[in-house]
């Protein structure tokens, strides 16, 4: 599979059609992303553990919009650079994605339910993770079991931030979790449960399931649950996907003059 | 550190971060670990989850303490009074490890003595630890397979911080916890490179690898690789230097990358005492409280500019690695103090990278020299690491201690150098928190870190706020015997009654106006966690 | 336009947790953690996350600076070394090795520290050097 994306990744660089390839390499025997250009050697390239490409090509973007980047995708990847070109973040008619379709074993240990992107280059398409235990059990609970399982959880937390700075899909220029009036500030753990509904609630339109709150949570609080949950009850409400439809908008930041919720058919 | 070499040997963490979460109990005390170690709590945490007893005694019911297993409060400073009734009820009980006790320890039968009139009722009188919850702790404890401790500041910081820190080397003994795996006694390192700095030897009694400065064979070893002619005796810690600075018979400091304006205990007195030099140079990134008094200020450059090891809690030693030039005329510390060696004239300190310098380290310090750079690119290594081929050492003490049988210690409980009375009714102990580090040098320069949290606060027991009627976010006055601070009053259950608590990290409203600098004896650390205050509404 | 992602050590507290500071032409503009760092993880505290921030703050002493009649002046390099030197050693000639004392870091590297550590003993010639551990 490297082998592949290491070709495809020359061919881009070679032919010119790509000035730089956002991907990931293992540099001081550990994984990172890297930004390879023209004449770089590929030795050092690495699929896996994933980073979040998003953010990362927004911020290469921002420094010099007018650059021709392609970028390794996964499925995660790829909803969240479409989910971010839709809100402005990014401009895809830059940039070249390859697809790359995870392993039965990397969408395991991601407990992702849509473990490839939606053109896949290499890689084969497996199945996703449907549900998992903790969401059943968390399913059959009372509301009152659900919060007392979620403030024991959330009474670890020490308000790192990292479930919103690893998230690709966090975007707000002005964080309202910083905002004094809803979060009080300098408390560990955050007041509970606002800090973390207001996350949750921000996420139900955007969440495209890459699990890298989780995966930055020092308190291994799981959050990829708490997420699933709103999600699914969201897709349930409005039909929406965050990141499957680059052309449609998400039901949140539709006007009230339409009917933002769409009519059971019969 | 002074105590576990007086018990074992060898003063360091003597288990490794990783190793917490296999253990079956873990005793913290004087630790705040989820805001001042996240990811050792995180360790420790994953423990409890896979069924660990957490036990917290901590005089502040902090997050860990909230998240535990057993919680206890003690009074401030009274730690080896619990700590021998705890070892009392575990051998009166025959709880103890007999087994290591006679084959890796001596002095137990004294020990036995000693503890035997720390019974548990006499132990609620001193710590204010109930004596069923005494009992309770001691049970989890002894009784565990695994059992490790870990401890900070708040053990350390005291007239009595080495006894308390030889009372847990002592109850880990007894009980067989110390050389295997997740078990030990495990100082956590505040800072990124205290352990690092001990290890290079910026200590006034030991070269690097805690090489003795005494000892006239490993001076010559240092006089040979330096080709100069060295000192045998031990020089003077931070306190004896402040203190002979303010009397007169210090003529000059050099600070790097230190703030004692802001750290060290009674600020008035470290004022008059660096006021008081005919030569002060420091080398810092920030023109900070210390720096103004300067008659040289050298810029330094942040991690982010240099290259370099720093040695973690664990006796990891890892890379720094440069990311971007040196701002402005700034130069990294290493690069200066070798340009400034050449300039005093000596030949030898012409280092052209930190590698020169750290291959001159691996040179003279045994427990280094099987750790190069190249090394560590590739491998974790935890010192020491003798050799090329050696692997490093998780743990220490494994099979015999580096002093050879590990030393249980027959200590007394002493009060704290100044208790509460009519005058300062009130006690006051000192710390971090989470979004600020030390004297806040890098912290407070943070924009996320200073909207978290941006000006000093006192911590107030909910009754105590109520007697004096100090309501939330009210300025209150909080004095001792050395100066008077304001600040905001937090209103909390984290602290209890008759005790308040103020993070040091800020120079307006500085928590170490009011400490106390009474030193322990052996370790000469400053007792930060126990002055008496009186706190007054304005 | 360069983007580099550089490994280094956390500047804070003593777990040792590795983070990578993302660069972009010259400037560290922020913090993505290691992932397959044996410490964190792929995880950091606030602290951790924002480690980048003050670097680039524009109150960082940027000139060396000798205070001349009780105020700072910035002075070239050599200056500065050469006015340290001189004084340093005077100290050491009138009133004795002993009488002067060495402050290390918690907060500099190995060799940092091992470099101040061989100047106090080395070429002041006291032991008088200690560093924070204490406090």
């Amino acid at each position: 599979m490297i082998d592949k994306v290491r070709q495809l990744v020359v061919d881009l660089l070679d032919s010119g059609r790509a000035d730089a390839v956002l991907a990931l390499a293992n540099v001081h025997a550990n994984v990172q992303p890297y930004l390879y250009k023209k004449g770089d050697s590929l030795d050092s390239l690495a699929l896996w553990p994933k980073y979040s490409m998003g953010p990362i090509l927004k911020s290469i973007q921002a420094a010099q919009p007018d650059m021709k980047l392609a970028v390794v995708a996964r499925g995660c990847d790829d909803r969240a650079l479409v989910e971010l070109a839709k809100r402005g973040q990014i401009d895809l008619n830059n940039v070249q994605i390859i697809g790359l379709a995870c392993t039965a074993d990397e969408a395991t240990e991601c407990e992702c339910a849509n473990p490839y992107p939606a053109n896949i280059d290499v890689g084969n398409k497996v199945d996703g993770v449907a549900s998992t235990d903790l969401l059943a059990e968390l399913k059959g609970k009372s509301y009152d079991d659900r919060l007392i399982f979620w403030k024991q959880a959330f009474d670890k937390c020490i308000k790192c931030y990292g479930c919103r700075n690893a998230c690709p899909l966090c975007i707000c220029e002005e964080c309202i979790l910083e905002d004094d009036s809803w979060v009080k500030a300098g408390e560990i753990p955050p007041p509970f449960p606002i800090f973390h509904l207001i996350r949750a609630y921000h996420l139900s339109d955007k969440c495209v399931e890459c699990g890298e709150c989780q995966n930055s949570c020092p308190m291994d609080i799981p959050l990829t649950s708490l997420y699933a949950l709103i999600r699914n009850e969201f897709n349930e409400l409005f039909d929406y996907i965050p990141g499957a439809e680059i052309d449609r908008k998400s039901p949140l930041v539709t006007s009230l003059e339409e009917d933002p919720i769409r009519e059971e058919t019969a | 550190m002074a105590g576990l070499v007086a018990s074992f040997g060898s003063g360091a963490m003597t288990n490794s971060i990783d190793e917490f979460e296999d253990a079956d109990c873990i005793l913290i005390t004087g630790s705040n670990t989820t805001e001042n170690h996240p990811l050792i709590a995180n360790r420790i945490l994953r423990a409890q989850e896979k069924g660990a007893k957490v036990i917290v005694i901590d005089p502040r019911k902090t997050q860990i303490g909230d998240l535990a297993d057993i919680y206890a409060r003690q009074n401030l400073g009274s730690d080896v009074a619990w700590l021998n009734g705890l070892i009392n009820v575990i051998i009166s009980e025959g709880w103890y490890d007999k087994e290591f006790v006679s084959g890796r320890t001596e002095g137990f039968e004294e020990l036995k003595a000693k503890v035997a009139d720390y019974t548990p009722d006499k132990i609620e009188q001193i710590s204010g630890i109930p004596a069923a919850t005494i009992k309770q702790i001691a049970e989890a404890y002894a009784k565990a397979e695994n059992g490790s401790i870990v401890y900070c500041m708040g053990i350390t910081q005291h007239i009595s911080g080495t006894d308390n820190v030889m009372s847990l080397a002592n109850l880990a003994m007894v009980t067989g916890n110390v050389g295997k795996r997740s078990t030990g006694v495990n100082p956590l390192r505040g800072q990124n490179n205290v352990q690092g700095a001990c290890d290079l030897g910026a200590l006034p009694n030991v070269f690097t690898g805690y090489q003795a400065v005494i000892n006239d064979e490993l001076r010559a070893k240092f006089e040979k690789a330096w080709g100069v002619k060295l000192d045998g005796k031990v020089g003077q810690t931070i306190m004896e230097m402040m203190n002979n600075a303010h009397d007169g018979k210090l003529a000059g400091m050099y600070v790097m990358a230190e703030n004692p304006m802001l750290s060290d205990p009674d600020i008035n007195h470290v004022r008059e005492a660096l006021e008081n030099l005919d030569f002060l140079v420091v080398q810092d990134i920030f023109m900070t409280e210390t720096a103004q008094l300067a008659d040289v200020v050298l810029p330094g450059t942040t991690y982010a500019e240099k290259d370099g090891t720093i040695t973690n809690t664990d006796r990891t030693v890892q890379r720094c690695r440069k990311a971007i030039e040196p701002i402005g005329d700034s130069k990294p510390d290493w690069e200066i103090l070798a340009l400034l060696g050449q300039k005093m004239g000596i030949s030898n300190f012409d280092y052209n990278s930190p590698e020169d310098v750290y291959k001159e380290i691996m040179a003279v310090t045994p427990i280094y020299a099987g750790i190069s750079y190249e090394r560590i690119e590739n491998e974790t290594l935890h010192w020491p690491c003798p050799t090329a081929d050696h692997p490093g050492t998780l743990f220490l003490h494994s099979g015999t201690f580096s002093r050879g049988l590990g030393a249980l210690k027959s200590i007394d409980y002493r009060e704290p150098a100044e208790m509460p009375d009519n005058d300062y009714p009130m006690q006051l102990t000192t710390g971090r928190m989470m979004f600020h580090f030390h004297t806040g040098t890098m912290t407070r320069n943070s924009p996320a870190l200073h909207k978290e949290v941006k000006e000093s606060y006192v911590e107030v027991n909910p009754s105590d706020a109520k007697e004096q009627g100090i309501v939330e976010d009210e300025k209150i006055s909080i004095a001792s015997r050395r100066g008077q601070i304001e600040a905001k009053a937090r209103i909390t259950n984290k602290v209890g009654r008759g005790v308040v608590f103020i993070p040091f990290h800020f120079v307006e409203g500085a928590a170490n106006v009011l400490t106390n600098p009474a030193l322990d004896p052996v370790a000469k650390i400053p007792e930060y966690k126990v002055c008496a205050v009186k706190v007054e509404k304005i | 336009m360069n983007c580099d992602f550089v490994l280094t050590t956390c500047p804070y507290c003593g777990c040792g947790c590795n983070f990578y500071l993302q660069v972009i032409d010259g400037k560290a503009v922020g913090v993505v953690p290691c992932k397959t760092h044996p410490v964190s993880k792929g995880t950091l505290c606030i602290k951790g996350w924002n480690a980048h921030q003050f670097v680039h703050d524009e109150k960082r002493l940027t000139k060396p600076l000798i205070k001349k009649s009780g105020r700072f002046e910035e002075v070239s390099w050599d200056e500065a070394l050469d006015y340290t030197a001189k004084r340093m050693l005077e100290i050491k000639e009138k009133t004795g090795p002993d009488s002067f004392g060495f402050l290390s870091s918690a907060k500099c590297t190995n060799e940092e520290n091992y470099l101040l550590m061989k100047l106090s003993r080395g070429v002041m010639g006291t032991n008088n050097v200690d560093h924070c551990a204490r406090l």
